[in-house]
């Protein structure tokens, strides 16, 4: 056996450059139950509002983390696909109907950014209101049924042309926000099809973020069903990826509880995290 | 005796020099008197912040040109901070560029002194070093590695190092995880000061038996192999991580 033969494979270590980008698809649930308040919390917000929220903050840190002086690098294309009344494109404005963009034009073309206030250290161990820009690329929708069979077909194909074009890249990631509850037949079917979608550096990865209107708290990344509150967290735990060996390292870095099986499936959280799982060069640790 | 500085550098494959954000000081590669005490200084600007390049050229200048100490003092990387902030600021940016700056730019440094204290009867050669993050020092003294600095091996680099940052710490300590060293210097000694992927491969190449001094003290002298080429052929066989590539190569003489 020569030497080479002896080096062991090792999946998830591709670079993540502009020369080599990677992708990212959303997926987002816009049905009438999302209508309905979510969590265990006392307020009363939707969880329409909820799957808006998580969206924007995730496109908005993964701007952020591209964002250069000089502008965005594409380190990454992303692609929203929304499903309610209609399955399809998500992004508005400028970005209507396009599949997959580069980051960049994602970052540049929100449907508006807000001002909103932000808590930040005073220097002096208090915190003082910062005003900060926000920009919101989706509004709360809920309208129709739950056709999440069908959205996850979209997106393996949108990922299989992906695919097709960059057959080298950090396996794509698939970030499915949801209540859960499709109305299509069963996901899982779907969400195998696109976990078998592969790159040279290893298996495509599917993620899954449930917000229900259980009365439970959070879970974050669980390596088993146990304790998940009912049958569709239970459901979209087993469609969600196995976190490869390097993520679990940065996040017990990060300091979060995680361990060997744990799945990209969180309940009533959010999984901002994941996009610091991503390594595209020297992240200080200051950074948070 | 002198300090001959021969540096090297090469940005990230696929991006341009203009892109290159790792920094070194002096720029200019000639023989300087130990007897002056000179500094020498590389830093590594993190990718995932903005304006890094900026924060790191002010680091190297600001070592070299004495106003931080070895190691620097609290309170001494305030007025390099207020001078990248006089230089990023002031003008309007889109919402992303805004966020991004307010999370301030991060570097590592690594800085080097050298001094030569003559006695009646002897003079002594001594070397200090202050270090942030995962730049390395490594000198070799005939065949030999006689010290290494902070690191000293390939298991301690990461992607996520403690780095100096352009903005003031919360704690104000902004020099806590500054790190000092210092040794004697003997005549022909040869210090390296390298970015972390070349520091990595560099230990890697120890771990397994080889002597990779002998190749960095070879790059670019006569008929032997150039810096771009040697650092292409690692990037190529997957040998060295794609990064900003530094090396200063001073020769003791």
């Amino acid at each position: 056996m020569n030497e080479r033969a002896n080096i062991k494979f090792m999946p998830y270590t591709a670079e993540i450059s502009r020369g080599n980008p990677s992708c990212f698809v959303f997926l987002i649930d816009q049905s009438g139950s999302m209508g309905d308040v979510f969590g265990a919390g006392e307020g009363n917000q939707k969880k329409a509002d909820g799957v808006a929220g998580a969206i924007n903050r995730l496109l908005q840190n993964l701007v952020i983390k591209c964002a250069k002086e000089e502008g965005i690098r594409d380190y990454f294309h992303v692609g929203v696909i929304g499903y309610g009344a209609q399955v399809g494109p998500a992004f508005s404005g400028a970005l209507v109907g396009r599949q997959l963009v580069p980051i960049s034009e994602a970052g540049n073309s929100p449907a508006r950014v807000d001002q909103r206030n932000k808590k930040v250290s005073d220097g002096a161990g208090g915190l003082v209101d910062q005003s900060v820009r926000f920009p919101v690329w989706f509004e709360p929708v809920a309208n129709g049924g739950t056709p999440m069979c069908q959205a996850l077909g979209q997106a393996r194909s949108v990922v299989e042309g992906w695919l097709a074009q960059h057959p080298n890249c950090f396996p794509p990631i698939v970030i499915n926000i949801t209540d859960g509850e499709a109305t299509d037949g069963a996901p899982t079917g779907p969400a195998d099809e696109v976990r078998k979608l592969k790159s040279s550096d290893g298996d495509v990865l599917l993620f899954n973020i449930h917000l229900s209107s259980q009365r439970a708290g959070a879970v974050e990344y669980p390596s088993n069903e146990t304790g998940l509150p009912d049958q569709f967290a239970q459901q979209l735990f087993r469609m969600s990826s196995v976190l490869p060996e390097y993520m679990l390292n940065i996040a017990r870095n990060e300091g979060m509880s995680v361990s060997e099986g744990s799945r990209g499936f969180v309940f009533n959280a959010d999984m901002v995290a994941v996009i610091k799982f991503l390594d595209i060069g020297t992240r200080p640790s200051a950074l948070r | 005796m002198d300090a001959y500085l021969k540096a090297f550098w090469l940005p990230k494959e696929g991006s341009t020099k203009s892109e290159y954000e790792d920094a070194f000081f002096p720029r200019s590669s000639r023989s300087y008197p130990l007897a002056k005490r000179p500094r020498f200084a590389i830093a590594d600007g993190a990718t995932e912040a903005s304006y890094s390049r900026l924060w790191a050229r002010l680091l190297v200048s600001g070592f070299v040109r004495r106003r931080l100490g070895l190691p620097p003092a609290v309170g001494e990387l305030e007025p390099i901070q207020r001078r990248w902030r006089s230089k990023v600021g002031g003008r309007p940016l889109p919402w992303f560029a805004e966020e991004a700056l307010a999370n301030g730019a991060f570097a590592a440094l690594l800085g080097l002194e050298f001094s030569e204290e003559r006695g009646a009867t002897s003079t002594v050669k001594t070397w200090r070093a202050t270090a942030a993050g995962d730049c390395c020092l490594i000198q070799v003294r005939s065949n030999d590695i006689i010290n290494t600095f902070p690191f000293d091996d390939s298991t301690a680099f990461g992607s996520r190092p403690d780095l100096l940052g352009s903005l003031p710490a919360p704690n104000g300590h902004d020099n806590d995880m500054v790190k000092t060293f210092q040794g004697t210097c003997g005549f022909e000694d040869t210090f390296f000061l390298m970015s972390d992927a070349l520091a990595c491969w560099f230990f890697k190449e120890r771990e397994a038996g080889n002597q990779p001094w002998n190749t960095l003290r070879d790059l670019d002298t006569q008929g032997e192999v150039s810096f771009h080429e040697f650092v292409t052929g690692l990037r190529n066989s997957k040998a060295m991580k794609n990064d900003d590539v530094t090396l200063l190569r001073i020769d003791i003489a």
